[in-house]
């Protein structure tokens, strides 16, 4: 029990109570009344006194019930709550798992409802705004979702219909889960007073309460208080079979021939005998059944680990389509029993070098997978893309157009021809040229860069070595650079979103930059001028170039994505609207910006994504949640913190801090009514 | 001026209708003992003497009156016997009014019939319930009723002793007297009836009947004036006067009530318990009272002022055979 306003009910009791007593006290003003002889009524007077049981409580019992009610209404303006909280904190964040595993269903419903349904409870509890006072006594709390990101949901109130609202906004996803940026944005939103707080004190510190299932992969990376967080455990499935791992890879012998691998585990107590099954454009192609061992104690770290196998198929003569590998027993969470992919066609590279001759760049390439590599001198590059006639025109704009900016040189003029480019060349490369018109594609420069890209090499620099360099780059994987040595490099001014790969002791060597839907991939040196061909990292550049321009950027990595990464297209003409078919959703519009970029993130959900784009064929993308940790549902009672164990509550959250007052008036009226009924009868005739 | 007196002057239509009293005359009041009245009066006496009612004979002895030598009886037996006769004789009824204060207790603030004045003041209203008013129609339908049968009647008024008396009345000559005396009867003074009934007692001469008109309500007791009051010459009838808000008080809130009497109060909260209590308390005063009388031979009769006096006369009254 709780009193949010004491002090005000004792001053009223200060004053009313004597009130009452001396106003009951004082002597009675009596009628006069006129008898023959008052001998009957003293003796009437005796024997009601003499007969009534309990004379001295009798003849009190008005007042008896006027100190009652007096009591209750007293009592209410004392603002009573029936606390059942222990805790005791006046500030609430609370953090909601969204994350896949909360789709298991529980007992018809699933747990990310179980934990709205408690989270709901936990807010209704808060204690409002006492009626009888001008001071705001009221908790306020914040909503947080989380899966592998945080998303507040609202901000520190004390409005419970805004937070209930906001509850009823959170829908689950198919992403992982991860509460360290959870917490850090909690974290950084306590430290302000909120919106609408004007007596909370920043340092009275939030109350973290965490509704989950425990599966949690980063739980041991933060560092919680003792008292810091409540954990609300959710869920008592644990049967979940899933599909952790799928892929599809054209043979690299035979690229007509589709490998499928998948693992299916197993989260149950017992092996069990799983249907997998794959189709291919919704066509089931095979059903094959595994037996897949139970769930089993890893005493090596101390947890456990499902049951795992591996299936694959091998499909021929697969040109292009949409893959489904599904595990056709029932269990309790649905979105890790299928995986998707999209198969592309097979991919053949072809390159187009434009210079006036590089030996060592030519043998670089032709070393590289291509399917075709041609070689241009830079003249007939405008007449190769039949640019010369837009050249002059582009050139008038260019002239009077910013450099930095998004003009229309790419897109507007050179559309129609950008359609047909990357057909044509998956790469071009330049050396040492610098062509007025750039078609949209992706390019390989070699020394002075395209002139519109907002970088400036104007100043020359002098016998630079490779001081650093990104190895993890696919572009630079397996690259070392060590020994490169240039006598003569541009010292290029970057803009800011230049991705600098490897540089000099004074300026950026390499340089990834993307403009207007093309990309480039800027070496700031003359290979001619450097000791680079003589380096075995010459020719490995040449192929991851190759490789990361043409296939990063361009195959099938691109459509098959994990759950939450955004979907991405370029080259895509500005200013049109694609649409999006999202899985179990509505379609939805987007409006492809001056980029030419169309980036979807609300990826949040398994299956496949189409986007479909005016005068283009439909883009499929797949996603999938393929991720371990979710698929295990057993819920973790228990969240091992840094240095922190944090067990889960024993019960589930129930009302509480509910506000007594209006049950108290409500005693206090029916204190009235029995004192006027008491009275009638005591005076009636 | 002549009708201007006839005016003011006290009659008894002011306290009875004509019809009513049409109807008493056929009426007499009726003793249920042979009482021996003063003068030779129209019922029959204990005492034998001149009258039409054989009763028995004797042996004359000498000096007895010869004429009432059964001369028939000589002529047979030749022996002297003596008529004797039943006397006819008066009736003497004494009727003894309450008019102490309680008779007449002044409305309350709180009623509508209170005009501003106090105890000391009465109301000039009189309500028709009033046991006031009740009294003086009872005792003006009794004594007409003896007057015109030519009884003996004396009607006293009391309250701390006797007030007024209007002795031995006889005949329809003493109607307006009567009317004078009932009409300007004040209920004033607190009751001491013991006191009444020692001086009644004192000088009761003869025997007849004795009606006593009053509430009751004596603080120090009826048992002693009653007692003294008991005779074996005289028939006693003590009829109880109630008004309707002693019989059943319509009462509520708090109030103080006070004795018209002697100023005493009793506060109390009228609650539907303290008034069973209270008609419990009469019902047991009444009844003790009536046990009182019937064990001693008088009549006890319990009146509400709120009936008609000639209800309880015409119906009651000759129920008990007090009239016939």
């Amino acid at each position: 029990m709780q009193w949010l306003t004491p002090t005000i009910a004792l001053y009223a009791a200060s004053v009313a109570i004597p009130l009452l007593l001396l106003m009951y006290f004082l002597k009675l003003k009596r009628q006069q009344h006129f008898v023959s002889s008052t001998l009957l009524w003293k003796r009437a007077v005796q024997d009601l006194q003499v007969n009534a049981p309990f004379q001295k409580i009798r003849r009190n019992i008005l007042l008896l019930l006027q100190m009652l009610a007096i009591l209750a209404v007293l009592l209410a303006l004392a603002g009573p709550l029936l606390s059942l909280n222990t805790t005791t904190a006046d500030r609430h964040v609370l953090l909601i798992d969204r994350s896949a595993s909360m789709k298991t269903i529980e007992n018809q419903t699933t747990r990310l409802e179980l934990a709205k349904k408690q989270a709901r409870n936990y807010i209704e509890s808060l204690r409002s705004r006492d009626v009888f006072t001008f001071q705001d006594t009221s908790d306020q709390a914040m909503i947080i979702t989380f899966d592998n990101q945080a998303k507040v949901m609202c901000n520190f109130t004390s409005d419970k219909r805004q937070l209930l609202a906001a509850i009823d906004s959170i829908t689950p996803t198919d992403a992982g889960s991860s509460i360290a940026q959870a917490v850090t944005v909690a974290r950084a939103f306590a430290q302000s007073p909120g919106e609408d707080n004007v007596n909370l004190s920043v340092s009275n510190p939030a109350q973290l309460v965490l509704f989950s299932d425990g599966q949690i992969s980063d739980a041991e990376k933060i560092t919680i208080g003792p008292d810091e967080m409540i954990f609300n455990c959710l869920g008592t499935s644990a049967d979940n079979f899933a599909l952790t791992a799928m892929q599809a890879r054209r043979s690299y012998e035979n690229p007509d021939e589709l490998n499928i691998f998948a693992t299916v585990a197993n989260f149950s107590d017992s092996a069990r005998t799983i249907d997998i099954q794959l189709a291919l454009n919704d066509q089931v192609r095979a059903v094959k059944s595994v037996t897949v061992d139970p769930l089993r104690q890893d005493p090596a770290i101390g947890s456990d680990l499902p049951g795992k196998v591996s299936v694959s198929f091998t499909l021929n003569g697969v040109e292009s389509g949409l893959l489904e590998v599904r595990q056709l027993k029932k269990d309790s969470l649905s979105a890790d029993d299928a995986a998707w992919a999209v198969v592309s066609p097979p991919k053949r590279i072809t390159a187009l070098l434009v210079t006036k001759g590089n030996p060592p760049l030519e043998t670089a390439l032709s070393s590289c997978p291509l399917a075709a590599l041609d070689t241009c001198l830079p003249g007939e590059f405008n007449a190769k893309f039949n640019l010369n006639s837009n050249s002059g025109t582009n050139d008038n704009s260019n002239d009077d157009s910013n450099t930095d900016s998004d003009d229309n040189t790419y897109t507007n003029s050179n559309l129609n021809q950008t359609d047909s480019l990357p057909k044509n060349y998956d790469i071009i490369i330049l050396d040492k040229y610098v062509p007025e018109n750039l078609p949209r594609a992706r390019y390989l420069v070699f020394g002075r860069p395209p002139s519109d890209l907002g970088v400036t090499a104007d100043e020359l620099i002098k016998n630079q070595f490779i001081a650093d360099w990104r190895p993890q780059h696919p572009v630079l994987k397996y690259v070392n650079l060590n020994n490169v040595f240039a006598t003569d490099s541009l010292k290029y001014t970057l803009p800011r979103d230049a991705e600098i790969l490897a540089e000099f002791n004074e300026a950026p060597a390499i340089v990834l930059l993307r403009r207007h839907g093309s990309v480039f991939l800027l070496v700031g040196f003359d290979v001619m001028e450097s000791n680079w061909p003589f380096e075995p990292s010459f020719v490995l550049f040449c192929y991851n170039a190759v490789n990361f321009l043409a296939l990063e950027y361009n195959q099938d990595q691109q459509y098959n994505l994990p759950v939450s990464k955004p979907v991405t297209i370029e080259n895509l003409p500005p200013e049109t609207i694609a649409r999006i078919s999202v899985p179990n959703l509505p379609e939805q519009e987007i409006i492809i910006g001056d980029s030419g970029v169309l980036r979807y993130s609300a990826t949040e959900r398994a299956g496949i994504y189409v986007v479909e784009i005016p005068d283009q064929p439909p883009r499929y993308f797949a996603v999938n949640l393929l991720n371990e940790n979710e698929s295990n549902i057993n819920p973790q009672k228990e969240l091992t913190f840094t240095g922190l164990t944090l067990q889960a509550r024993d019960e589930s959250l129930s009302l509480a801090n509910l506000p007594l007052w209006p049950y108290l008036v409500a005693f206090a009226l029916f204190i009235a009514v029995l004192e006027w009924l008491v009275y009638i009868k005591k005076v009636r005739l | 001026m002549a009708n201007s007196t006839a005016k003011t002057q006290p009659r008894i239509t002011d306290l009875l209708d004509p019809g009513f009293m049409a109807r008493l005359d056929a009426l007499d009041l009726l003793s249920r003992k042979i009482l021996q009245g003063k003068l030779q009066g129209q019922r029959r006496s204990k005492r034998r003497g001149q009258s039409v009612e054989f009763a028995d004979h004797r042996p004359y002895v000498v000096g007895d009156d010869l004429r009432f030598v059964d001369w028939n009886i000589y002529g047979r037996l030749e022996q002297l016997f003596l008529k004797l006769f039943l006397e006819e004789q008066d009736l003497t009824v004494h009727i003894v009014m309450d008019v102490s204060a309680s008779m007449d207790p002044p409305a309350s603030p709180s009623s509508p019939l209170f005009s501003g004045k106090t105890k000391d003041q009465p109301a000039d209203k009189i309500s028709s319930n009033s046991k006031a008013v009740f009294v003086k129609k009872l005792t003006a339908a009794l004594g007409y009723v003896s007057l015109v049968n030519n009884n003996r009647v004396t009607i006293s008024s009391f309250s701390s002793g006797v007030q007024r008396q209007l002795p031995n009345m006889r005949g329809r000559n003493y109607l307006a007297q009567m009317a004078e005396f009932l009409v300007t009867e004040k209920f004033e003074r607190p009751t001491n009836f013991d006191q009444t009934c020692r001086q009644l007692a004192a000088g009761r001469i003869g025997s007849g009947i004795i009606i006593i008109l009053s509430d009751f309500f004596f603080k120090e007791g009826y048992d002693s004036g009653l007692r003294r009051m008991i005779s074996p010459k005289y028939d006693i009838y003590a009829i109880q006067i109630l008004s309707p808000d002693e019989l059943n008080p319509k009462l509520t809130g708090d109030l103080q009530l006070l004795d018209v009497e002697d100023d005493d109060t009793a506060e109390i909260t009228a609650s539907s318990a303290l008034l069973k209590y209270y008609q419990k308390n009469l019902a047991a005063y009444c009844n003790e009272l009536k046990d009182f009388c019937t064990r001693r031979g008088a009549t006890y009769v319990l009146a509400n002022s709120a009936e008609p006096v000639e209800t309880l006369v015409l119906n009651y009254l000759r129920l008990i055979r007090l009239i016939h």
